[in-house]
């Protein structure tokens, strides 16, 4: 089974969480949406599988390249 | 007993028929390069050979040896060649899509590709190859494979050589004249590693090649510090992170794929115009999807590599640097058949602000795309320059403000196409005021100083602060001010030549750049240089 670390592409803040441990998803798919520069930036999935861990919550400060979640597959 | 000698200080053959024989000899020596142990180790690191690699990047054929007999030969007592062991860099011209080329590159297999103490030196840094390019004015390709000087050189001439007597000058001089390529195909270090950037076009293979000033024994021994060269001067690192080189590629065909594709946008030199082609695709062709790829609510980033996509002739665009300072994509691409350079701010990336990486990218683009004749255009969607601590710690003003400077100096044609945000002084830097300084702008653009969101709280903070709600002060001033911001107006002032339906962008841009043509062949040859930049 192979884990793909989710990185963040930018600094900024959680705002929403789409997904929950646990959740089947495609690549492509919307697992949170940051916010950074006023902008809304969506964390897509980048192949499918199963979300094995989420390490942010909604509001917290994210670091470019931090690992925001794991898919498994 | 054997002695060594200078090639060529030899017997007289006898008749004609003992040097053609010779020359054969001589001949099959050089295909030999390093012997077939070095040959076996160099396709065991996972690398071709120097004379495959110009084989399978060039024109079938085409290959025209100069400097095959260079190397240094064993002769007998009767001064019979016994041996030649040949120069490690192998260079001439050939063909590249039908066009000649000057093309050269160290031969890993023979002593590591470091330098040759020959009368000439064959290229790499100046020598014949660079001197062919100069003069005929052709493209250069360098297929780097070494790691330069060597302290045992010092040895062999008894005494040590001044920096810059092999110097860079014909290679600075190629980059005002010429297209010059740089491959990194190995390890490389000191010269073929300061070589490799003065390209207008540097390109590496992931895993198998790295480029560092030094590797990692110099590091140990200066800092203390271990570090694997992967670590060091990977394309993670050369490429990714720092941009030292623009485009990293997985395999070594790949990277002859893309030095085709970028030669195929260049003109053979800075006296000719780029090549057009007859493009397979309608110039007058209005694309539905653009109507609706920019999204309605302005938080929300859209693709704008599927934006460009859209518009530019099918399948044209060919992305330099796609991993590095990514809140700004630089394609090459076509619009109607003719070159042109994209800019366009990338919106998922710190929603298009401009920082020190992009900046940095952007300037090169628009030298490269100046230099060699090729019309830009800006597909402009940028807040500003990117803000931040750590944006101040990367001097991102300063290059920023470089990106003003150079943009203030571009005498190429040039369209500014307003997408959606165009504030500031990064905005300043997609346009060009030597040219007709033609900024479109689709419906969803909006500009000014800066952007409403963040003007407001810092303009009106005394009077936000002493309101009883603040929030809902800061939004009502957002609202008053945001009518002012409707791109309509600043079109009634003239102050934006032309709002255009989104759909009708590559019929209007085919056009345009069309007409660029006549001005273009007006202002060909060398670029003149001016000032000092920031």
């Amino acid at each position: 089974m192979a884990k793909i670390n989710v990185e963040s592409e930018v600094t900024g803040t959680v705002w929403k969480v789409e997904m929950s441990v646990g959740n089947q998803v495609n690549a492509g798919d919307t697992i949170m949406i940051l916010e950074s520069m006023k902008m809304e930036i969506p964390v897509e999935a980048p192949e499918a599988g199963k979300i094995s861990h989420i390490s942010v919550a909604v509001e917290e400060s994210v670091e470019e390249g931090q690992v925001l979640c794991v898919i498994e597959n | 007993m054997k002695e060594s000698a200078e090639p060529g200080s030899g017997s007289q053959a006898e008749s004609p028929v003992d040097h053609f024989d010779e020359l054969h000899r001589r001949r099959e020596a050089a295909l030999q390069m390093g012997g077939p142990e070095a040959v076996a180790r160099q396709h065991g690191a996972g690398r071709l050979t120097i004379r495959e690699r110009i084989a399978r990047l060039t024109d079938d054929g085409s290959f025209r040896e100069i400097g095959t007999l260079a190397g240094s030969a064993e002769y007998d007592l009767q001064q019979e060649l016994v041996s030649v062991k040949p120069a490690p860099y192998v260079a001439g011209l050939a063909r590249i899509g039908g066009r000649p080329v000057a093309i050269g590159g160290e031969d890993f297999t023979v002593r590591g590709g470091t330098s040759f103490g020959a009368l000439r030196r064959k290229g790499g840094q100046g020598g014949f190859i660079e001197d062919l390019a100069h003069h005929y004015r052709l493209p250069l390709v360098n297929l780097i494979d070494g790691a330069g000087g060597s302290v045992t050189s010092a040895k062999r001439r008894g005494h040590v050589v001044f920096p810059g007597v092999d110097g860079f000058e014909r290679s600075v001089q190629l980059l005002g004249e010429v297209p010059v390529i740089s491959a990194v195909m190995g390890t490389a270090a000191g010269g073929p590693a300061g070589r490799a950037i003065l390209s207008h076009f540097s390109l590496m293979v992931r895993g198998t090649s790295q480029i560092f000033a030094a590797g990692p024994p110099v590091v140990k021994r200066s800092l203390g510090k271990d570090i694997d060269k992967e670590d060091l001067g990977g394309a993670k690192v050369a490429v990714d992170k720092a941009g030292t080189i623009h485009n990293a590629v997985d395999t070594e065909e790949q990277a002859f794929d893309q030095i085709r594709r970028f030669l195929d946008f260049m003109p053979q030199n800075v006296w000719e115009l780029p090549p057009a082609v007859q493009s397979g695709d309608q110039p007058d062709r209005c694309d539905d999807a653009l109507g609706s790829i920019v999204p309605a609510k302005r938080t929300h980033a859209y693709d704008m590599h599927r934006l460009v996509t859209h518009v530019v002739d099918a399948d044209s665009a060919f992305e330099i640097q796609p991993t590095h300072g990514r809140a700004i994509i630089t394609s090459l691409a076509r619009l109607d058949g003719r070159p042109v350079g994209i800019i366009a701010n990338n919106p998922k990336i710190y929603g298009g602000a401009l920082d020190a990486a992009a900046a940095r990218k952007q300037i090169h683009f628009m030298e490269l795309c100046d230099t060699f004749h090729i019309p830009l255009v800006f597909f402009v969607d940028v807040p500003g320059f990117m803000v931040g601590p750590r944006a101040e710690e990367e001097a991102t003003l300063r290059e920023g403000m470089r990106a003003v400077y150079v943009a203030g100096q571009l005498s190429v044609p040039t369209i500014t196409l307003v997408i959606r945000k165009c504030y500031g002084m990064a905005g300043m830097a997609t346009c060009n005021k030597n040219d007709i300084d033609l900024k479109l702008a689709w419906p969803s653009g909006e500009w000014g100083s800066l952007p409403v969101e963040g003007g407001v709280a810092a303009a009106y903070r005394r009077e936000i602060a002493a309101a009883p709600d603040p929030k809902a002060k800061e939004k009502e001033l957002e609202t008053e001010l945001r009518a002012y911001a409707s791109p309509f107006r600043t079109a009634e002032a003239f102050a934006v030549e032309e709002i255009i339906d989104p759909r009708e962008t590559r019929p209007i841009l085919c056009e345009l750049v069309g007409l660029a043509e006549g001005r273009l062949r007006t202002g060909l040859g060398p670029k003149a240089k001016a000032g000092v930049s920031p």
